[in-house]
């Protein structure tokens, strides 16, 4: 005898092996860039920064995802995976919400949080290797710095450029 | 959550709140004899009047919005079961921050089980409703992680870059699907030319050799676009004076 119907959820089925299921973030890859929010078209990853504790989350919310695998897509981690997992079934929506909490860099002038995660610090100075030394070292120099200590930083630049040509532009006057 | 009796049999009524019908063609699915739903005792009925749940689908539109009230409200009052089928009616979906949706039908109903996918599979949406019937149990639950609790290793970035840019040639000749298998075959290709004397002349030959056994003439098309690529991306990256073919001959 031999039966039409599939006898699932009485025996597991697994789906094919082109299915894109729940997208699953990997804890020990995610650097916590942000590429797969911007990404993601319903807003299903969101990235928060929490400076009173000093932490970056990446929130997932599957009930959002419409499973469209651009974060996969542009994940520079390849921390981002859509698994063949679909038995998501659930009464309550908190059970499809994933968080990934990674630390803020301290500035390393004032110690307030900077908006990237020591991951990315971290990352990037693996990068160091590949990349000519003076542009590496303004990398990690504006990267280790909180937004107002860059701004001061810059401020105090373009000051500096203002005074030497206007010093300059006196000079000339004079001669 | 609140308690429902158990039941053997659930009758459902199918309301779209302005789905794109991908939805709703799954739930048809679910009731054809290859899924064949009324083995669970669920059977779909015609009118809100004789049914014991609303299998909701779409973001709830505002057109809608008035007669999902008036169809919850035609239920019997008890059990009054929702279930939300699908992204868009647990929570808006692709639509959510539309102007002209409520973004998911919690945001009118108590809902009971929420099915997420775009749209789910049949058998996603039986495995919700086995949940209800009692048949199975809840596989996923909310997670948090924190970076301290997973070893992280910066890994070799440019190599990974490679490979990234390689895959997005290929994905647009083979597809998604086969992008991995095909990459990989390549990868292992550029592994083996590496371990030679003269990476460059062993690549291309390999390829050739690949591509004469191959008998699917669009997998040793993307092999040859590949094979391009990848020279024309490591000369780039030597220029900008990355040790790209150290790296190469690195790998094992
Ligand atoms: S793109 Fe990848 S590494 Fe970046 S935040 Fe998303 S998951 Fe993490
Ligand atoms: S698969 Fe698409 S919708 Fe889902 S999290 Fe990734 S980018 Fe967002
Ligand atoms: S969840 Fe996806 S398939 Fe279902 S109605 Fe919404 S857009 Fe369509």
């Amino acid at each position: 005898m031999s039966y039409v119907t599939l006898p699932y959820p009485f025996k597991p089925v697994e789906a094919p092996p082109e299915y894109r299921g729940k997208p699953v973030v990997d804890p020990s890859k995610c650097i916590g860039c942000g590429a797969c929010a911007n990404a993601c078209p319903p807003d299903a990853i969101r990235m928060e920064i929490d400076e009173a504790k000093g932490v970056k989350r990446l929130i997932l919310d599957v009930s959002r995802c419409i499973r469209c695998a651009r974060c996969e897509e542009v994940c520079p981690m390849g921390a981002v995976k859509l698994s063949r997992e679909f038995e998501l079934a659930t009464p309550r929506k908190e059970d499809l919400v994933t968080v990934i909490e990674l630390k803020l860099f301290r500035c390393r002038v004032c110690g307030k949080p900077t908006e990237f995660t020591v991951r990315q610090v971290e990352k990037a100075k693996s990068l160091a290797r590949y990349l000519p030394k003076e542009r590496f070292e303004e990398i990690l120099e504006s990267m280790t710095l909180c937004r107002d200590c860059r701004r001061s930083r810059y401020v105090s630049k373009l000051v500096e450029i203002e005074i030497r040509g206007y010093v300059g532009s006196m000079g000339g006057l004079h001669a | 959550m609140r308690r429902k009796p158990r039941m053997r049999s659930v009758w459902v009524f199918h309301l779209n709140t302005g789905a794109c019908n991908g939805c709703d063609i799954e739930i048809l699915d679910v009731l054809t004899p290859y899924y064949d739903a009324e083995r669970l005792g669920i059977k779909l009925v015609g009118s809100p009047r004789h049914a014991d749940a609303l299998l909701v689908t779409g973001p709830l539109t505002r057109q809608t919005y008035y007669a999902a009230k008036a169809v919850y409200e035609a239920m019997p009052p008890t059990p009054r079961i929702v279930i939300a089928v699908g992204t868009c009616a647990c929570s808006g979906g692709i639509f959510y921050d539309s102007y002209a949706v409520h973004g998911g039908i919690d945001k009118l109903l108590p809902v009971d089980m929420y099915v997420p996918g775009c749209p789910p599979r049949p058998e996603e949406i039986i495995y919700g409703l086995a949940q209800l019937l009692g048949l199975v149990e809840k596989k996923v639950r909310g997670e948090t992680y924190r970076d301290e609790e997973h070893e992280f290793r910066p890994e070799a970035p440019i190599v990974d870059r490679l490979w990234y840019d390689l895959r997005q040639v290929l994905t647009r000749i083979v597809g998604y699907f086969d992008r991995e298998t095909v990459l990989n075959e390549f990868v292992s290709l550029v592994k083996e030319a590496y371990r030679r004397s003269n990476p460059r002349q062993a690549l291309r030959s390999l390829v050739e050799e690949y591509c004469a056994k191959e008998e699917d003439p669009r997998i040793a098309l993307a092999m040859r676009l590949l094979l391009n690529e990848f020279e024309t991306l490591v000369d780039r990256y030597r220029d900008e004076g990355y040790p790209v073919e150290d790296l190469l001959k690195g790998l094992e």
